[in-house]
């Protein structure tokens, strides 16, 4: 990549170690939250006099938790297909020119970021009986899939601001109409943008507890569940639950990148 | 009823009952049931236990659906936005909260005709000052909590932890934690008020003068105290961690800690402190009325439900005769010396209003000094 | 994922002649998508009010239409409507605020928490997308940066309760200085505000991560090393090239984490101290303790909502002027 490495190799040494260092921050926690699963104890925390696997094997041994994980995992898909699809539309919207109500509309898109959990939580609960929808699944999706769409736009806006003109203007000199010209274009021009928004929307979605409680039914989601469970104390086996569902989140993101991969190679 | 077993290993204990009271799958929720055949229940983790719940949906062909909640506030705010067609039957108050959800017209009052086994509490629980508003119950006390000083017993002794002072004393200065609406109850009790605020209902103007007098004593020693926290949660491990060696706390909490092997030990302080008891209500508008009835009357059938409640919780069994069914360990953590009991009284509700309009905006004043 | 920043230049043509017809190229000479898209498209005006019609009906119905109604609970005298009460509207909750000076305090403190954990996150993650997109080859980069995504996977709580066990007085960086003999009673690091801001910036770093990645991703390269033939330092070569080219992707990441910073709850409140305070504790309050407050909350909250969106829109309108600026 850098033809001459002698001129940056200073910066390059220098940014390594700020990186690795940021790497050590962020997973010092999770190695101590991973640790903490195997302590023979009701509570998390040094010291650590006997180990045990019991909570770990609890864990694989409850199938309900292993469903409020698929119930967690379904709700962040599903959220964030809606997100990514009405967000992607209004940063298209934003983007396209200057119109009359464009900063009213800007303003309205990045609301539901703006209120406090709670207060949304409730807003949002009060609103679903209006609107007739009941508690549970789907009034949880639709509650993360409207707080998320913000952070898509905000995404989406700082790509499409790059999107050279002149492309555009080519695929319409060549006879495509906006759809056409938008889909073979603007869209795979968005595809970072749109995977990095997707992201987020999976991370706020399965990490969120409020709208989650105030909107769910009698099945909880994982944040849910980890709440009422710290009723009784931090115990190891929230750890265990955390290590578990992070171990196959991060199994399903690998699995989902590869397969993604052969999909386009097959095309 | 068969008899239930209770002394599996503490693993078992404490995983599998939470494990499996945790999530109601699918197929319980409302709306799949079968007619008139189940229950809702909104309770605290390790509140309903286990094999209790699974011997009354085979012995009565309800099923129990649990929806884990983790404070009052939620509760109510949660059935505040579904009145009038809530989804629960039966909910976790506190006695003291009461008030609060009867004048929003929340609960329904409890028809104790209807309970066989309410006999089976003991009294000092059922038939408490606080228990009856209205001319009417509201609750079938399962579980109760006092508002205690905990310590570390390494580091801090009994004796110190007999008063109130040693929690504001330079000697352990950022080492403690209190919990800051509780402590303001319990801070004017210290200097010789009533902390519920019933004897001053007639008199606004010395409430205010005796709530201003506990914040003023509050912002006075802040530079004292390690962290105001909010649950027993962070309380353990805070204790856990030793970020603190002293602090006052919900008993439950503590008692965990204790039957866990922690070096920690409990008081009721001699200037006195606060009890408070949770109740199971059965809602305004509950679907299931009848069920929740043959729930509450077949919890309350047997001491050992009321035992297997308190291993779970660390709460002190509102059940008459439950301790026997404990072991030493258990029963120290969820008992006290007849001398600190006589210290201790119950929270009332009577004055809620006033008091928690004077109390909420000092408790503001006191995080903002 | 990787293959999609090449994107650019393997563009396919455009259902061009003399191929076998694409989908796409089958899809337009089709007649009644064409007698569609001739509806569609036969003004620019109808054109774009078709692309609007969607987003508007979205932001009126499910943006706005939970945030009137917290608005309108924030007017009422008492919310939840006790039973045959008569409900009226009023002011007072508003006043509330602006007239008891105790609560300016968190308010102010949240808003200069959330500027300052912004300024940290971006400091902090800056070096790191820089490292990760100059100086990583392409085939690295994104397992370098799904590296770093992973311990956001971990929910808020457990995370921080992680924290608590690695700051607290028996905790691990204690445990490590005191074995290490650098230190012989444990440092109080936690209910500080260092433990709150080491908590939030790993909460809200991966929301400064990303935007900056991606635009550093697009720089180019022989932009640099251009100016380091013409004698510049790379502090110029920074001041000069990289920064003023990455500002979109710092302006997106800092409102991202500014607004979310904003609305933390759960973190400040448990890796805070007894003076770090924040506003979204206060607003809880209201829902927390007593239930006849929620209008109080409410208008609160609506105080906070609007405080934010005037900074955020100021902060927009100051780095639209800064790009224009620099692109003098």
């Amino acid at each position: 990549m850098n033809d001459r490495p002698e001129l940056f190799r200073g910066n390059r040494i220098l940014l390594g170690c700020i990186y690795w260092a940021f790497v050590l921050y962020v997973f010092v926690p999770l190695i101590l939250m991973v640790l903490m699963g195997f302590k023979d104890s009701r509570f998390i925390g040094f010291p650590i006099r006997s180990w045990t696997l019991d909570w770990y094997v609890g864990v694989f041994a409850n199938t309900e938790v292993l469903s409020t994980f698929g119930y967690s995992i379904a709700i962040a898909v599903l959220s964030t297909l809606i997100s990514v699809f009405v967000g992607t539309w209004i940063a298209v919207l934003l983007e396209s020119r200057k119109f009359t109500g464009r900063p009213v509309i800007f303003g309205l898109t990045v609301l539901p970021a703006l209120v406090p959990g709670i207060i949304s939580a409730i807003a949002f609960r009060i609103y679903a009986r209006w609107l007739g929808i009941e508690p549970g699944m789907g009034a949880i999706i639709w509650s993360h899939a409207v707080h998320n769409v913000p952070f898509v736009v905000l995404v989406v806006m700082a790509r499409l601001s790059t999107l050279p003109k002149s492309q555009m203007e080519a695929a319409r000199d060549l006879g495509a109409d906006p759809l056409v010209a938008f889909v073979r274009i603007t869209l795979p021009y968005l595809v970072p943008a749109i995977l990095g928004a997707s992201i987020f929307c999976l991370l706020l979605s399965f990490d969120d507890f409020v709208r989650s409680f105030f909107l769910g039914g009698y099945e909880p989601t994982l944040p849910v569940l980890i709440f009422a469970m710290l009723r009784s104390g931090m115990s190891p086996e929230i750890n265990a639950i955390a290590t578990v569902a992070l171990i196959m989140t991060a199994g399903i993101g690998i699995w989902a990148e590869r397969f993604t991969r052969r999909m386009k190679k097959d095309t | 009823m068969t008899k239930l077993i209770f002394n599996r290993r503490r693993f078992l204990g404490t995983a599998a009952v939470s494990g499996a009271a945790l999530a109601s799958p699918a197929y319980l929720r409302r709306g799949f049931a079968q007619s008139g055949g189940e229950v809702n229940i909104w309770t605290y983790n390790d509140f309903v236990p286990d094999a209790f719940r699974r011997q009354f949906e085979a012995d009565t062909g309800i099923k129990v659906n649990i929806r884990l909640v983790d404070d009052q506030g939620k509760q109510f705010n949660l059935l505040a936005a579904e009145q009038p067609n809530p989804t629960v039957d039966i909910m976790t108050v506190a006695g003291h909260r009461f008030l609060q959800f009867i004048n929003s017209e929340l609960l329904a009052p409890l028809d104790t005709d209807r309970l066989s086994n309410w006999g089976s509490i003991n009294p000092t629980f059922s038939e408490s000052d606080w228990a009856t508003i209205d001319g009417n119950k509201w609750g079938a006390p399962i579980l109760s909590g006092a508002e205690v000083l905990a310590y570390n017993s390494e580091i801090v002794s009994e004796e110190e932890a007999l008063t109130w002072d040693t929690l504001f004393s330079d000697k352990y200065s950022g080492q403690t934690a209190y919990i800051i609406q509780d402590m303001m109850s319990i801070i004017m009790l210290k200097m010789g008020y009533d902390g519920n605020m019933v004897a001053y209902m007639d008199d606004p103007d010395e409430a205010a003068r005796i709530v201003n007098e506990a914040k003023q004593f509050l912002i006075d020693h802040k530079p004292l105290v390690r962290k105001y926290y909010d649950s027993g949660a962070e309380f353990q491990q805070m204790m856990v961690n030793q970020d603190i060696v002293l602090g006052h706390a919900w008993n439950g909490p503590a008692a965990a800690l204790i039957n866990d092997g922690f070096p920690v030990g409990m008081t009721i302080p001699r200037e006195g402190s606060y009890g408070f008891v949770y109740t199971f209500n059965v809602a305004n508008n509950a679907p299931n009325a009848d069920n929740a009835y043959t729930f509450l009357d077949a919890l309350l059938a047997s001491p050992e439900i009321g035992a297997a409640m308190t291993k779970a919780s660390g709460f002190i069994s509102t059940y008459k005769g439950a301790d026997q069914y404990l072991n030493e360990l258990e029963r120290k953590s969820t008992s006290f010396p007849e001398e600190q009991l006589a210290n201790l009284q119950f929270f009332r509700a009577e004055a809620n209003e006033m008091k928690y309009g004077l109390v909420d905006p000092a408790v503001e004043e006191i995080k903002a000094a | 994922m990787t293959d999609s920043a090449t994107a650019k230049q393997d563009r396919p043509a455009l259902g061009s002649a003399g191929d076998a017809p694409t989908f796409w190229g089958r899809l337009v000479g089709w007649g009644p998508y064409r007698l569609l898209m001739q509806l569609a498209t036969a003004s620019p005006r109808r054109q774009f009010l078709i692309l609007m019609i969607f987003p508007v009906l979205w932001v009126l119905t499910q943006h706005l239409g939970p945030m009137l109604y917290m608005i309108r609970v924030s007017l009422t005298d008492a919310y939840p409507v006790a039973p045959g009460v008569e409900q009226s509207f009023t002011l007072e909750h508003y006043a509330k605020f602006f007239t008891n000076s105790i609560f300016w305090q968190p308010f102010f403190r949240t808003l200069t928490f959330a500027a300052t954990f912004t300024f940290c996150t971006l400091i902090i993650t800056y070096p790191v997308a820089y490292f990760l997109a100059r100086h990583v080859s392409r085939r690295n980069q994104m397992r370098f940066l799904l590296l770093l995504l992973i311990p956001f996977w971990v929910g808020e709580i457990v995370r921080t309760y992680a924290i608590m066990i690695l700051l607290g007085n028996t905790g691990a960086v204690n445990l490590a200085l005191q074995t290490l003999g650098l230190v012989d009673r444990p440092i109080p690091f936690m209910y500080t505000s260092f433990s709150m801001g080491m908590g939030i910036v790993y909460l809200t770093a991966l929301y400064m991560l990303l935007p900056l990645y991606s635009a550093l991703e697009k720089l180019p390269q022989s932009m640099n090393e251009a100016a380091a033939d013409l004698g510049a330092g790379a502090w110029t070569r920074f001041r000069r090239i990289s920064l003023p080219l990455t500002i979109e992707g710092i302006s997106s990441g800092c409102t991202l984490v500014f607004l979310i910073s904003t609305g933390f709850y759960a973190t400040p409140v448990l890796l805070g101290g007894p003076s770090t305070t924040v506003f979204a504790e206060t607003i809880a309050g209201f829902f927390h303790v007593a239930g006849d407050e929620w209008p109080t909350g409410a208008a609160f909250a609506t105080i906070m909502f609007m405080a934010a969106l005037v900074i955020t829109f100021a902060f927009q309108k100051l780095m639209n002027a800064l790009r224009k600026g620099e692109a003098k």
